[in-house]
């Protein structure tokens, strides 16, 4: 079915010859850093859409990595790993989750479902947090366990005194956890309800704790790609909360973030920061998305206007009075390369290359031609502040031609080590990218 | 008082039903499409982008029916002012419906709600010769039936 309808597409395109289908993306060097180029919005018939085929992994392949590095999958066979997290005694926990499923409400739904699980995008979440023992630190795990079982579309998960805290799509949950537990049986409890279903379009979850451990950050994204599912579905999303973690009280901290994937905090200055990711449907070339500092109480604009007073005329009514609010983001990353990936990389890293920066897995894009993101890149940090050219560090998720995809990178961490986690929900596959000693 | 012997009088059309029926859920599109644009209210719009496809469905259905007609000796000659009407009414809803794939105020205001009314123009012409595009065979003398 799906097939037959890409062999179509070609040929609706051509019935509307006005769709756009032609339109293609431009360099998308042009839209990293502070000042990304932002073309004039378009409005098509069918958007520009390219969305290569997943074919997973032959045995032996791997992804490609820069010079001076080494890849090596850690753990293969899971079921959508969406986050890695590496635990303060070394132990890696990767969280495995997808959608708890959209009720598809307009004709469109059912379609754009069929074109986007081309590229692995339905692929059966494990709903669980599977434990990796690495002890001796070789990138091989002695030991592999599923630590909690029946989630509920979990995604962000952070660790501190104690308990073990995991973002399902509609609540946070707290385990009771010691260090070097293999499986937790008790039942966790609820800290607090988190906005899901009905819908629940940006399902994730995105957290991460503050630097005393006194708050949770969490990431909720809108419930459409700019409001076509009304209003009343958006209450309460497309925010960054803060959440107390002895009362479980949350309120919002920053707003305006359409889809905010992931959330880290800087290890130096304590400062928050977080990748969104923007809309779609206006063109290859918008809206980037974005990887900012989050300044407390600020409005990024979704869905009134993107990068600051850039009005999006979808929206109705409009508010004038929001989108002069509307703050900048410090730093784009260019047009739905789907940022899901954060982690900071300071000091004795992968190289010291890698030594102060940030690293950020790309997803990859279905909403562009041609196809964008589908790597790890690092953007490098200047007085705490994303700044310059990024470097690709991880790639070779596509097939030589970009019409097939063996992996998706998404959540992205640094182990104990030094070494880059990815988490690869298309592959299945967690891949270790470590500094290679061998000399070549 | 004249009395056709059973069996030899023309045979009913089919596919004006299938036609009005079509033609009313388009036609009911525009009036979900000026509700959106009064109202802003997402299921206004949502319901719009169903009744285009309910209409699509039902011409596609007519068309075949149509068919049926000619093959079975029902349809005289085409009538092509009201094939015309018709069958623009649904080229332009094919056009409408992937307008009412965009996302929000623009999947109507204004292109979706323009062609909408097109639409709804072209088929209340139509309906004044009862949504038939073909005549009725009247069968002539000698004529198997």
């Amino acid at each position: 079915m799906t097939h037959a309808m890409f062999r179509a597409l070609p040929a609706l395109c051509a019935l509307v010859a006005l769709a756009g289908c032609g339109d293609q993306g431009g360099d998308p060097m042009r839209q990293y850093g502070a000042d990304p180029y932002l073309p004039e919005p378009q409005n098509y018939l069918l958007p520009p859409m390219s969305v290569p085929k997943a074919v997973g992994w032959k045995p032996g392949e791997t992804p490609t990595v820069t010079g001076g590095l080494k890849v090596q999958a850690m753990a293969t066979g899971l079921m959508h790993p969406r986050i890695v997290y590496p635990l303060p005694n070394g132990d890696i926990l990767v969280v495995e989750g997808n959608s708890p499923g959209t009720t598809p409400f307009r004709p469109k739904d059912f379609i754009q479902g069929k074109v986007k699980a081309r590229a692995g995008t339905a692929g059966r979440g494990g709903n669980r947090i599977t434990l990796l023992r690495d002890a001796d630190g070789d990138g091989k795990p002695e030991d592999q366990t599923v630590l909690v079982d029946h989630l509920h579309s979990p995604y962000g998960v952070a660790y501190v005194d104690g308990t073990l805290y995991v973002a399902n799509t509609d609540a946070i949950m707290a385990f009771k956890y010691a260090l070097g537990q293999t499986k937790i049986t008790e039942p966790g409890t609820k800290l607090a309800d988190l906005p899901a279903g009905p819908i629940d379009h940006h399902w994730t979850k995105a957290m991460a704790a503050s630097p005393d451990g006194s708050k949770l950050y969490v990431g909720v994204g809108s419930n459409s790609n700019i409001t076509e599912n009304g209003f009343d579905a958006e209450e309460g999303r497309a925010a960054i909360y803060q959440v107390d973690r002895q009362t479980g009280a949350k309120r919002i901290f920053a707003s305006g973030t359409r889809n905010p994937t992931n959330l880290a905090v800087d290890p130096e200055t304590g400062r928050l920061f977080v990748v969104v990711n923007e809309r779609d449907e206006i063109g290859p070339d918008l809206v980037p998305d974005y990887l900012t500092m989050v300044q407390e109480g600020a409005f990024y604009g979704w869905p009134y206007s993107y990068w600051g007073q850039h009005v999006d005329v979808r929206v109705h009514p409009q508010r004038p009075d929001l989108v002069a609010k509307a703050v900048k983001p410090d730093y784009g990353l260019s047009s739905h390369v789907a940022a899901l990936g954060l982690a900071f990389s300071k000091g004795e890293t992968l190289s010291d290359k890698f030594s102060n920066g940030i690293f950020v897995g790309e997803h990859g894009s279905w909403d562009r031609s041609p196809v964008n993101g589908y790597q790890v890149i690092f953007v490098p940090l200047v007085n705490g502040r994303p700044e310059g050219k990024p470097v690709p560090v991880v790639t070779g998720f596509l097939g030589n031609d970009n019409d097939t995809v063996r992996g998706r990178p998404v959540g992205v961490a640094l182990d104990r080590t030094g070494a880059l986690l990815v988490a690869d929900d298309t592959g299945n596959a967690i891949w270790r990218v470590s500094a290679d000693q061998s000399g070549h | 008082m004249a009395r056709m012997a059973p069996g030899v009088g023309p045979k009913s059309l089919l596919h004006p039903g299938f036609i009005g029926a079509g033609s009313t859920l388009l036609i009911a599109g525009l009036a979900t499409d000026i509700m959106y644009w009064d109202t802003s209210n997402w299921q206004w719009a949502n319901s719009s982008a169903w009744l285009i496809v309910g209409g699509l469905v039902l011409a596609l259905v007519a068309a075949n029916v149509l068919i049926i007609d000619f093959l079975t000796g029902r349809a005289g000659r085409i009538n092509w002012i009201s094939f015309f009407l018709v069958a623009a009414a649904t080229l332009l809803s094919l056009l409408n419906v992937f307008v009412h794939s965009r996302d929000a105020w623009t999947s109507v205001v204004p292109q979706g709600i323009s062609i909408s009314a097109i639409v709804t123009i072209l088929l209340l012409v139509a309906a004044f010769n009862g949504w038939k595009v073909t005549t009725i065979r009247t069968p002539a003398n000698g004529d198997r039936l």
